[in-house]
């Protein structure tokens, strides 16, 4: 074939310019590390290594705000473990002030600490957390939770719990609102709370009270009225007669599948009330207490009617503790869920951080390899285009 | 009867001619579009009779245009291939690496919005913290915009370009009559070598910005073609080419054939070349960028925006626009003869398009056609406020009076990015708290517990009165005080828009309240569900989700970049190959002319020494008789 002078030339400066862009490109891709530098280099890849990117920035975010969760949950851990101890103070204070041996000074002076604890439980329910909101007032977390007017006790706050996101898919509360935790506690047994009446004139002290047959139990409010201090008939609350029965100290009266236990001598007319458990504040608890172990009682019927104040106020603390441990509980396992979430997104995103690598990483190896190669192409072609352009008849005329 | 003398002198003439187009040919190696010239000799015809016949000398015939028609053609065509595929390569490639750079890329814009939105949802009550939420949202706001602003930029250039090329295209036209009008000066029958040559050349740029065909007539003068038949050149006179505004968009240029007839549209006949490649480049690749960009923004807004009016903000007052957009953009035809007027909003993320549409006017009814498809769209409604018209997911109301023929385009996508604005500054109107909540009273003495609300319907005037769900059984409740309702464990419990749902076993007496949920700043419901957007899918039926459809924009922009440049590669070997063809056939080879040049030296030295020797002859002549 007849080769043109500048054929030759344009030919030989083609494949120059040929090598000197992929030598850039190489050399592109060595100096920022990336096999592709635009998406058109490898369009699948780049737009799978944008959601790649996205979902490891939100696990990231995860990440981030499974710190959050955990400090929140650990504040309140530390706080009901706090409660927790209090609780079982006071209840130590309750079985002390049940002793017989206790005088009405030395009683008082248990109230008094008992009271003590009162003021330190409820700074425990108006805690803040780091960012200066309320730990327990739900969702209003600028309002103060516990509040006392007089011997009442409110809660300010609302029921609300919040949830943080810790995976795809996966919400874990970040606290418990007040309500939960100190407001809502069954007294008594859980199921139905004892009492005697105010007016009794006996010495009947109602012990231990359980639920036996469910089935049975229909959650009315019965009452227990001795005809004479040997014999009981129970209503229910619309006046029915229920069962009646022949009382020894001590006996366990049992009826409508439930049944508690009861000693001394109640009095003719004296009655004992069994009501499905309502729900209670701590506080209030705590302060029955207290108010019960400061009453004098110097005589039988009134030592009587402190002891069975005392006993339900000791079940109601056996209640808040467990109340306060179902909570506890409860924030355990979410630190657990959020500590086996932040596991699985570590592995998650190091999968994904593997994926992303193969993708837009160069292969260094192979990059240099192929720059040294394409440099040595490029100097060949530039060394014969020299030497081609040089020849000529010309110079031998 | 020839004489030595002349015919050395023949020879002399010839050759002196010889190396004078050898020069030509030297001095030509490096000019585009050349051909080498070649000269032919013959013998003159002498005189003699008989046995006796002796030539007279030498002439050129003809100096010879090395040439080939054939090869010429392929070259031509080839330097059309090429340069529409120089021209989308040159454009994909800057939407190419816009996308590709980090800081504009919308991703990790989107990503860090989110992501702040989460931190907001971690602590909802920090006016801090909500602050770098509004400064995160200015931020993807702006990076739409700018995304868009460089997407327009490139199709104001686009535009430039256009007109360039059409100014190139007729600039070249005039050059080509201009030469066919010397050549045919020159005369039928002539070769004038070198216009023709020139001639050529310009067809051959001509080629490289529109496809052309072309026909020589008798006279030598060359007729071009373009689009679909339309004469540039005929003989001495050549047609022009404009540019004028588009039907719709007054800043979009279109190019239009300025015949004798008038002017008409060419758009959409021409192909090839760098023309063909500008509005290949912006129908294909261009308008299509800016509409699915348009397609994510309006997903990502109008998610937000709905479901922030879903949330109540820390003063008590439900959510409103996150983000502001315009609508899709009406563009009215030049052309329309009445006073039709529509407007058109996106109601159906996963049906929209973001493409353009065309509503026509015929007379009774309208049509509608897609924009980059001409495929018509089935409507339904009857285009009232009451019941627009539908299609692919928006919603179009008409008014006006429209003439017959009139034609409104409905850019529903395109023009979105560059609108986002963010509509909120101050902190505390972010709505990251859900408008109700519920409550379950402190005296209830069954185990029930009721669900917070999820809002079922925001738009509910009642949403924020407060509601008592109370339990008449176990089995039967009452809705603030009136009806009697049948409980069953699980279900949801609608009321003013909230929904709520009941478990467990209620007491007779058991209430619930559902109310406004004041107050709230720890609440962070509805910036969780505002979160869940980032990954939700929407668009397509609600398979895409916000980020997958930018990815999916970057995909087509990168898949087709590359496509281009593999057929830019492609097309850039058979232009080599067709130009190596045309030089092997028609190149100067420096090497043969010197060679020429020794060959006719020579021969001009030999027929010099003819002279000489005539000389010696008559000088023997004179010798001998001037004895």
């Amino acid at each position: 074939m007849r080769v043109s002078t500048r054929s030759a030339y344009l030919n030989g400066l083609a494949a120059i310019q040929q090598l000197q862009a992929s030598l850039d490109r190489t050399q592109r891709q060595i100096s920022s590390g990336r096999r592709i530098l635009t998406p058109s280099d490898d369009p699948i890849a780049a737009s799978r290594s944008l959601e790649l990117r996205e979902a490891l920035s939100r696990l990231q975010q995860f990440g981030r705000n499974s710190t959050v969760v955990t400090n929140r949950l650990s504040q309140e851990e530390s706080a009901l473990a706090a409660v927790n101890n209090v609780l079982q103070r006071v209840r130590e204070l309750a079985l002390q002030g049940s002793n017989a041996t206790q005088s009405n000074e030395s009683r008082k002076f248990i109230a008094i600490e008992m009271r003590e604890h009162l003021g330190n439980l409820e700074q425990l329910a108006n805690q803040k957390d780091g960012n200066g909101g309320y730990l327990f007032a739900g969702n209003l977390e600028n309002t103060q939770p516990v509040s006392r007017m007089g011997s009442t006790f409110t809660y300010n706050g609302d029921q609300g719990q919040r949830f943080i996101q810790i995976g795809e898919g996966r919400q874990v509360a970040d606290s418990d609102p007040g309500s939960a935790v100190f407001f809502q506690i069954r007294s008594g047994n859980g199921e139905f709370a004892t009492a005697a009446a105010a007016a009794n004139t006996g010495t009947g002290v109602i012990g231990a009270s359980s639920v036996i047959d469910p089935t049975l139990y229909d959650q009315d409010e019965y009452t227990i009225r001795f005809a004479d201090p040997d014999n009981y008939d129970v209503f229910d609350s619309s006046g029915g007669l229920v069962a009646s029965g022949a009382y020894v100290s001590g006996d366990t009266i049992a009826f409508r599948g439930i049944e508690f236990t009861l000693a001394g001598e109640p009095a003719a007319a004296d009655e004992f009330i069994a009501s499905p458990s309502p729900f209670q504040d701590l506080f209030s608890m705590v302060q029955n207490l207290a108010n019960a172990l400061e009453t004098s009682s110097n005589s039988p019927e009134s030592r009587a009617a402190m002891a069975n104040q005392v006993n339900a106020g000791i079940m109601n603390m056996d209640q808040a503790l467990g109340h306060i441990l179902d909570v506890r509980t409860q924030v355990g396992s979410r630190l657990a869920a959020i500590e086996d979430q932040v596991d699985s997104n570590g592995s998650f995103a190091l999968a994904m951080q593997t994926a992303l690598a193969e993708i837009e990483d160069l292969d260094y190896a192979e990059a240099i390899s192929r720059l040294s190669a394409e440099t040595t192409t490029l100097e060949a072609a530039q060394k014969s285009f020299v030497i081609t352009q040089r020849l000529s008849l010309f110079n031998l005329l | 009867m020839p004489d030595l003398l002349n015919t050395s002198l023949t020879g002399m003439l010839a050759f002196q001619r010889a190396l004078q187009m050898t020069s030509h040919n030297i001095t030509n190696a490096n000019t585009p579009g050349y051909s080498r010239q070649v000269a032919e000799f013959a013998t003159r015809i002498g005189g003699g009779a008989g046995k006796t016949y002796v030539g007279g000398g030498t002439k050129i015939s003809i100096i010879k245009r090395m040439y080939d028609q054939l090869l010429v053609e392929q070259l031509r065509n080839s330097a059309t291939g090429q340069a529409r595929f120089t021209a989308l390569n040159s454009m994909a490639g800057r939407i190419d690496s816009l996308l590709a750079d980090a800081d504009t890329g919308l991703s990790t814009g989107l990503q860090s919005y989110f992501n702040t939105l989460q931190d907001v949802s971690n602590d909802p009550g920090s006016i801090p913290i909500r602050q770098a939420l509004l400064g995160e949202a200015d931020g993807i706001a702006s990076s739409f915009r700018t995304l868009d602003d460089r997407l327009q930029t490139l199709d104001s250039e686009t535009n430039d370009r256009i007109r360039l090329a059409v100014d190139d295209i007729n600039r070249l036209a005039a050059g080509i009559a201009d030469v066919n009008d010397e050549i045919a000066i020159a005369g039928v029958g002539a070769q004038p070598n070198d216009l023709l040559d020139r001639r050529d050349q310009l067809v051959l740029e001509l080629s490289g910005l529109i496809s052309v065909a072309t026909t020589v007539q008798e006279d030598g003068a060359m007729n071009v073609f373009i689009g679909s038949g339309q004469s540039l050149v005929l003989g001495d006179g050549a047609q022009r080419l404009g540019v004028r505004a588009d039907e719709f968009d007054p800043t979009r240029l279109s190019v239009a054939y300025e015949g004798a007839s008038g002017s008409t549209p060419l758009d959409t006949s021409l192909s090839g070349g760098t023309l063909g490649g500008l509005l290949e480049y912006r129908t294909r690749i261009l308008d299509p960028s800016r509409q699915s960009l348009g397609q994510t923004a309006v997903a990502f807004v109008q998610q937000l925006n709905e479901q922030h009016q879903s949330g109540m903000d820390l003063r008590g007052n439900l959510g409103g626009d996150l983000f502001s957009m315009a609508p899709p953009t009406i563009l009215y035809s030049s052309g329309n003869g009445g006073s039709g007027t529509a407007s058109a909003m996106v109601a159906d993320l996963g049906a929209f398009t973001g493409a353009d549409y065309i509503l026509e006017f015929d007379g009774a009814s309208y049509s509608l056609t897609r924009g980059d498809t001409g495929q018509s769209v089935a409507l339904t409604g009857t285009g009232t406020a009451l019941d627009p018209f539908v299609a692919d997911g928006i919603e179009i109301q008409v008014g006006g009076a429209p003439a017959a023929g009139d034609r409104i385009m409905i850019r529903t996508g395109q023009d979105a990015a560059g609108s986002i604005q963010n509509a909120i500054t101050d902190p505390r109107a972010l709505a990251i708290a859900a408008p109700t909540r519920s409550l379950a009273s402190n005296a209830n003495l069954g185990d029930a517990s009721i669900s917070a609300p999820t809002i079922v319907d925001s738009s509910d005037p009642a949403l924020l009165t407060s509601a008592v769900i109370a339990f008449t059984s176990p089995t039967t409740y009452s809705i603030n005080g009136a009806g009697s309702f049948v409980y069953t464990d699980g279900d949801p419990i609608v009321v003013n828009g909230s929904s709520v749902v009941i478990t467990g076993v209620p007491s007779t007496g058991d209430q619930f309240t559902i109310e406004a949920n004041y107050g709230a700043a720890g609440d962070n419901s509805n910036a969780l569900l505002m979160t869940n957007l980032q990954s939700k899918g929407a668009l397509d039926g609600g398979a895409i989700s916000i980020n997958e459809s930018y990815a999916q924009l970057v995909a087509s922009v990168g898949g087709t970049a590359h496509q281009i440049q593999a057929g830019l590669e492609a097309q850039n070997v058979v232009y080599a190959n067709a130009q190596d063809a045309v030089l092997a056939k028609s190149g100067v080879n420096l090497d043969e002319e010197a060679a020429n040049l020794i060959r006719f030296q020579q021969a001009y030295q030999a027929a010099a020494q003819v002279v000489n020797v005539t000389k010696v002859l008559f000088d023997s002549l004179l010798n001998a008789t001037a004895r």
